[in-house]
C-alpha cells in the first residue's frame, strides 16, 4: 500500500493524533485487504450511536469510554467535499413511553448528534439513507456502514461502496479517502454465483425471502439472479437488507436491472458458470419456514419498515388503517427515518396510522433498543432474523398485509 | 498425550494469542448474533449459539450480516469478553477492520482445512507475526461430534 507524501504526513502526526489514527486505520485496513492505494470518497454513512441497549448491563466505564471515542469523533470536521450521513441510533430522541428508552441515555445521545451536526454530519438516522437524500450515483465511491445499504447502493445504484465498519466511515468522512479494495474495483464486481429464480415472487417479503436464502449460498460472493422482474424500491430495500444478512454479501447483479448487469454475460464480466441454484416456489415457501418460529398464534407485536420504510411504503399502510384500529395491547411499529415521517405528516399519513393506534419510529428500530416481546410479526427478514436472538421473541415473517391483519386482531391467521 | 499440530496461514492482521478453540463451520454476525456483554452468542439457530467467545480462539468461516461487527467487538473487548483470535477461511473486511481496531489477531487460508484440524476444546496458539497457527488437542474421545 503506497500512501503519498501528504498522507503520510497525516499519518506521521501533521494533522494531530485522532487523524493520525484514522490514518492508521485506513492504511493498515487497506494493507491488510490487498489495497494498493487511498482514493478519493465524497460519501459517507457513519454509526454514532450510544450504546446502552445493545449492551445492557455493561459497566460504566466501558459505555463511558465508549462514548467517548464518539464524541472525540465528532471534534472533528467533515472533509468539505464529503456528503456524511449518519445511521440509526439506539434510541429514539422521541419521547416514547417504553421503559428502555432511558431519559439519561437519550440526553447523552442528543449531545453528539449536535457535536456531529456543528461536525457536518447530516442527522439522518437511518438504515435506509438512500431514502432521505443520500443518493450516489453510478461509480460513485463511498465509504457505508449498514450492511443492507452498502448491497442497495453497490447493486441497485452501481455506487461504489465495500462493507464499512465504523472506524472506517469516519475516517473516511475527515479524511475523504478510502483503501481501494474489493468492490470499489471492476474486477471484484463480477459475478459468483448464479441464482435461477423459478418462485413467483408477490411483494417485498417475497424479495426478502431470496435475498434471505441465496445470502446464504453466496457467503462474501456477488450473487446473480437471472430470471428477475423490475423490483420496486421496498423489494429491492427486502432484497438487499437479507442478501446482508445470512451472508456477507457486498453486492449482487440482477440481469437487467443492476446497471452493470444488463446481461448474464456482463454480470459475470464473461463466462457465465453452467452451474446455478434455482429458487423455486417451494424454495420460497420453506425459506419462510426456516425462519418463523412461533409456537402459537396470539401477538403482541408487529414491525414493518426493516429497512426502514419508505413515504409510500407509509402511505400505503395508513391507506390500510383506515377505519380500522389496532388490537388492544398489540403494538404497531413502523420504523422510519425522521424526514420520512415529517413528509408522512404533511400528508396525513402519520396522523391516520396514529388514530388507528399504529406508530413511526424514528431514529432506531427495535431490536437496536432490544424490545422485549413475546411474539413478533414482521415482513423483514432482516428484523426477524435478528429480533429472535436480540429480544427473545418468537417470530413470523409475512407480506405487509398479513402483518397488519394480525396487528388489527391480535393474531395471527396465516398468509393468505 | 495427543500430538501437537503446526499449521502455515496467511496472517492478515498481526498479533500473537492463544485459547481454547471455538469451532463451526458457519459465519456469524457479531452485531445481533453475540451479546457485548457476556461473550455469548444470541443467534437463534446459529450453531454456537450459547457458546461464549470471550478468550476464546474463534474459527469460523467468515463474519457476516451487521456492519456493527467491529463495534460490537470493540464493546466486547472493553467488557474483557471478546475472542483472543481469529481463524477465518474467508476474509470479510468487517472482521480485517474489527481485529485491527481492537488488537486481536487474525488468520486466514490456513493449508489445512481448520474444521478438520481443530475441535473445540483445543488449545490453540495463533503466531500471527509468524503465520503459524499450533494445536494440542485435547484428549478426543472416539465418537466425538464437533458443533
Amino acid at each position: 500500500m503506497k500512501l503519498t507524501a501528504e498522507q503520510r504526513a497525516v499519518l506521521e502526526g501533521a494533522r494531530g493524533p485522532y487523524l493520525a489514527g484514522c490514518m492508521r486505520w485506513l492504511a493498515e485496513w487497506g494493507e491488510v485487504m490487498g489495497a494498493r492505494r487511498l482514493i478519493r470518497c465524497d460519501n459517507t454513512h457513519v454509526l454514532l450511536p450510544v450504546p446502552n441497549l445493545v449492551a445492557r448491563g455493561a459497566s460504566a466505564r466501558t459505555l463511558e469510554t465508549f462514548t467517548e471515542g464518539l464524541k472525540e469523533a465528532c471534534r472533528h470536521p467533515v472533509a468539505p467535499h464529503c456528503l456524511a450521513t449518519v445511521h440509526t441510533l439506539f434510541v429514539t430522541l422521541d419521547e416514547l413511553d417504553v421503559p428502555e428508552n432511558d431519559p439519561a441515555q437519550v440526553r447523552v445521545q442528543r449531545e453528539i448528534a449536535e457535536m456531529a451536526a456543528r461536525a457536518g454530519y447530516l442527522p439522518t438516522f437511518t438504515c435506509a439513507p438512500y431514502l432521505v437524500g443520500n443518493v450516489p450515483l453510478k461509480g460513485e465511491i463511498c465509504a457505508w456502514t449498514e450492511s443492507s445499504a452498502v448491497v442497495y447502493a453497490n447493486s441497485i445504484l452501481a455506487a461504489r461502496t465495500t462493507r464499512h465498519g465504523n472506524e472506517g466511515a469516519i475516517a473516511a468522512s475527515l479524511l475523504g479517502a478510502v483503501p481501494e479494495f474489493g468492490v470499489l474495483l471492476d474486477e471484484n464486481r463480477k459475478g459468483t454465483l448464479r441464482i435461477q429464480v423459478t418462485a413467483g415472487l408477490r411483494g417485498p417479503s417475497d424479495w426478502g425471502a431470496l435475498g434471505y436464502f441465496a445470502g446464504s449460498a453466496a457467503g462474501l460472493g456477488i450473487p446473480v439472479f437471472e430470471g428477475l422482474r423490475r423490483p420496486s424500491q421496498e423489494e429491492a430495500k427486502q432484497l438487499c437488507a437479507a442478501l446482508a444478512t445470512t451472508g456477507g454479501v457486498s453486492m449482487c447483479h440482477i440481469v437487467g436491472v443492476t446497471p452493470e448487469a444488463p446481461t448474464l454475460e456482463a454480470a459475470f464480466q464473461g463466462a457465465v458458470p453452467k452451474q446455478r441454484i434455482v429458487f423455486t416456489d417451494e424454495t420460497l415457501r420453506q425459506t419462510y419456514r426456516s425462519l418463523s418460529n412461533a409456537t402459537g398464534d396470539e401477538i403482541d407485536t408487529v414491525i414493518l419498515g426493516c429497512p426502514h420504510a419508505s413515504l409510500a411504503e407509509i402511505a400505503r399502510v395508513a391507506r390500510w388503517l383506515e377505519g380500522r384500529r389496532v388490537a388492544g395491547g398489540v403494538r404497531l411499529w413502523i420504523n422510519a427515518a425522521r424526514a420520512t415521517r415529517a413528509a408522512a405528516e404533511a400528508m396525513g399519513a402519520a396522523q391516520v396510522i396514529q388514530a388507528a393506534g399504529g406508530r413511526i419510529l424514528c431514529d432506531t428500530c427495535p431490536t437496536n433498543m432490544r424490545i422485549p416481546c413475546r411474539r413478533l410479526v414482521t415482513d423483514g427478514f432482516k428484523q426477524a432474523h435478528y429480533a429472535r436472538g436480540m429480544t427473545g421473541a418468537e417470530v413470523i415473517v409475512a407480506s405487509t398485509h398479513a402483518c397488519l391483519r394480525a396487528a388489527i386482531t391480535g393474531r395471527w391467521q396465516g398468509d393468505a | 498425550m495427543p500430538e501437537r499440530l503446526v499449521i502455515r496461514g496467511r496472517a492478515v492482521v498481526k498479533g500473537r494469542a492463544e485459547g481454547q478453540a471455538l469451532v463451526a463451520d458457519a459465519a456469524l454476525s457479531f452485531w445481533g448474533e453475540v451479546d457485548p456483554v457476556s461473550g455469548k452468542v444470541i443467534g437463534k439457530g446459529h450453531p454456537l449459539e450459547g457458546e461464549s467467545l470471550a478468550g476464546r480462539v474463534l474459527v469460523i468461516r467468515s463474519t457476516r450480516g451487521s456492519s456493527a461487527t467491529p463495534m460490537v467487538l470493540n464493546l466486547a473487548k472493553l467488557e474483557g469478553v471478546a475472542p483472543a483470535a481469529f481463524i477465518n477461511v474467508e476474509v470479510d473486511s468487517l472482521a480485517a477492520l474489527g481485529a485491527i481496531v481492537n488488537g486481536i489477531p487474525l488468520m486466514a487460508e490456513l493449508e489445512q482445512n481448520p474444521f478438520e484440524a481443530i475441535h473445540t476444546g483445543d488449545h490453540v496458539i495463533v503466531d500471527a507475526d509468524a503465520g503459524l497457527v499450533e494445536i494440542i488437542p485435547r484428549d478426543r474421545p472416539t465418537a466425538r461430534r464437533r458443533p
